[in-house]
């Protein structure tokens, strides 16, 4: 439900997995190095960076907040450190670990208590082979429509809690990624990402399964709109397919940005579309009014052709769901605000009110001498 | 089924409608979203601003500039997460930096 709870359910609902046949991994990486062969034949020389020579950065964000689900009262916090290290002109080793905790008070009272978990969402290297194509290989979030990649630190959500449909795809995949971003022409980019990931493992830190998939977008600058879709098949298991779309846009009058995804697969499918509203054009109160932030979110899940508890244990809603919610953020300075929100969800495991308080920090430090800004 | 196509369908018609009503960029605006073959350096600048808007906006409120160095890193960063162009990514590192 709320994304504190997330790894917890996550973890304790492995299900039993089936080795992928030798063969067909095989033909994958095959497939995938003599890509990677005959793209690096064909990579430029340039310099990605132009000029600046990039230094190591210790970035990250933390966070605490108070999740209060149907009454029932949870305070998680959490650190999210990440290591940016550049190598050279066309290289990037990138790393992401999760320590949360989340704490209840048991049933019947007493004090606050929970796990804490530790997880290595990615660690990943990056080749800027041209501009074009990078090359990813290693531990990478896996590029399942946008929220994944893009929208989950908590400094950048609008709206703390996961959407419903979150865990429909694979959080983390092991293996190589193909990527890139380039203009079609002066109206339009394209952007694509092909991936397989070639392991599985239920490691309480390090889950993976195995699976390819793609996605592609259009971002068009004028409108500022971009929309794409993506698709992943599980390699194991059930061997099911998983489709999505998405959608990200920024207007250009107004100080509002809207994100949604649709997501479909055999545990379930749903949407969700939000937004975020900065009150910077009202007149009254403007220092402020430019700092304050209006969020909404509204979500649907439909539940899928699994058993409620196979799908409490993934981390899907157990009954189909509907949910609203609105937020106030406050930014208090550059990377840190403070959030709330209240929801409500109707379901026919139960309707529950939602709220959430809490605040968030970005942080981001030079592991080096840096120039002046 | 149908409550699922009207829902999608209604979603659909309210970003049209949106998008539509929230008048866009004129034309000379979208024609200057164009990389043009000049070397001034205030008109790149001026295109930096415009792409690091549109690119850096869409995910995160606007972040303070930082040290050249530490730019250079971020934007390589952002690149891969984002897919951000190439071009965009040395536009809006230019804009970051001067």
């Amino acid at each position: 439900m709320g994304f504190a709870v997330r790894h917890w359910w996550t973890k304790s609902g492995r299900r039993h997995r089936t080795a992928l046949p030798p063969a067909r991994a095989g033909l994958f990486f095959l497939g995938s190095c003599l890509f990677l062969a005959s793209a690096t034949a064909v990579a430029s020389a340039q310099s990605p960076d132009a000029g600046e020579k990039p230094v190591p950065i210790l970035t990250g964000t933390a966070g605490a907040f108070s999740f209060v689900t149907g009454g029932q009262q949870q305070l998680d916090a959490q650190v999210n450190p990440v290591l940016l290290l550049p190598l050279g002109e066309h290289w990037l080793v990138e790393g992401r670990a999760e320590f949360q905790g989340a704490f209840q008070r048991p049933p019947g009272g007493g004090p606050y208590g929970g796990p804490v978990s530790k997880n290595l969402d990615y660690l990943q290297a990056d080749y800027i082979a041209n501009k074009y194509l990078t090359v990813d290989f290693g531990r990478f979030l896996t590029p399942f429509g946008i929220f994944n990649e893009r929208l989950y630190p908590i400094w950048i959500r609008s709206i703390q809690q996961d959407p419903l449909i979150y865990p429909l795809s694979a959080e983390s995949s092991d293996g190589l990624m193909l990527r890139g971003g380039f203009p079609a022409n002066p109206r339009a980019n394209l952007t694509y990402a092909v991936y397989v990931s070639a392991i599985s493992t239920s490691h309480n830190n390090l889950q993976s399964d195995r699976n390819v998939g793609g996605r592609i977008g259009v971002f068009l600058p004028g409108p500022r709109l971009e929309v794409g879709a993506s698709w992943q098949k599980l390699l194991q298991d059930a061997r099911a397919n998983a489709f999505g779309f998405h959608f990200a846009w920024l207007a250009s009058r107004l100080p509002l940005n809207m994100h949604g995804e649709y997501a479909r697969s055999f545990q379930g499918s749903g949407y969700w579309v939000d937004g975020a509203y900065r009150l910077s054009q009202l007149h009254f109160w403007q220092k402020a009014m430019r700092h304050t932030e209006l969020a909404g979110r509204m979500e649907q899940f439909f539940s899928g052709s699994i058993t409620p508890d196979e799908a409490g244990a993934l981390g899907l809603a157990t009954a189909n769901t509907r949910e609203g919610e609105l937020g106030l953020n406050y930014y208090l300075k550059d990377g840190l605000k403070a959030v709330s929100s209240y929801g409500r969800q109707f379901s026919s495991a139960g309707n529950v009110n939602l709220w959430s308080l809490g605040i968030a920090y970005r942080f981001l430090i030079p592991l080096g001498k840096v120039g002046t800004p | 089924m149908k409550t699922k196509i009207a829902i999608l369908a209604l979603a659909l018609a309210s970003i049209v409608g949106v998008l539509r009503a929230e008048s866009g960029p004129s034309k000379k605006d979208t024609a200057a979203l164009a990389l043009p073959s000049t070397t001034d350096t205030s008109a790149l600048r001026v295109l930096g601003e415009q792409r690091y808007r549109a690119n850096c906006g869409r995910c995160h409120a606007a972040p303070r500039k930082f040290p050249p160095r530490m730019m250079a890193t971020v934007l390589r960063h952002m690149r891969v997460r984002a897919t951000i162009t190439d071009e965009d990514m040395r536009l809006v590192l230019l804009y970051m930096t001067q």
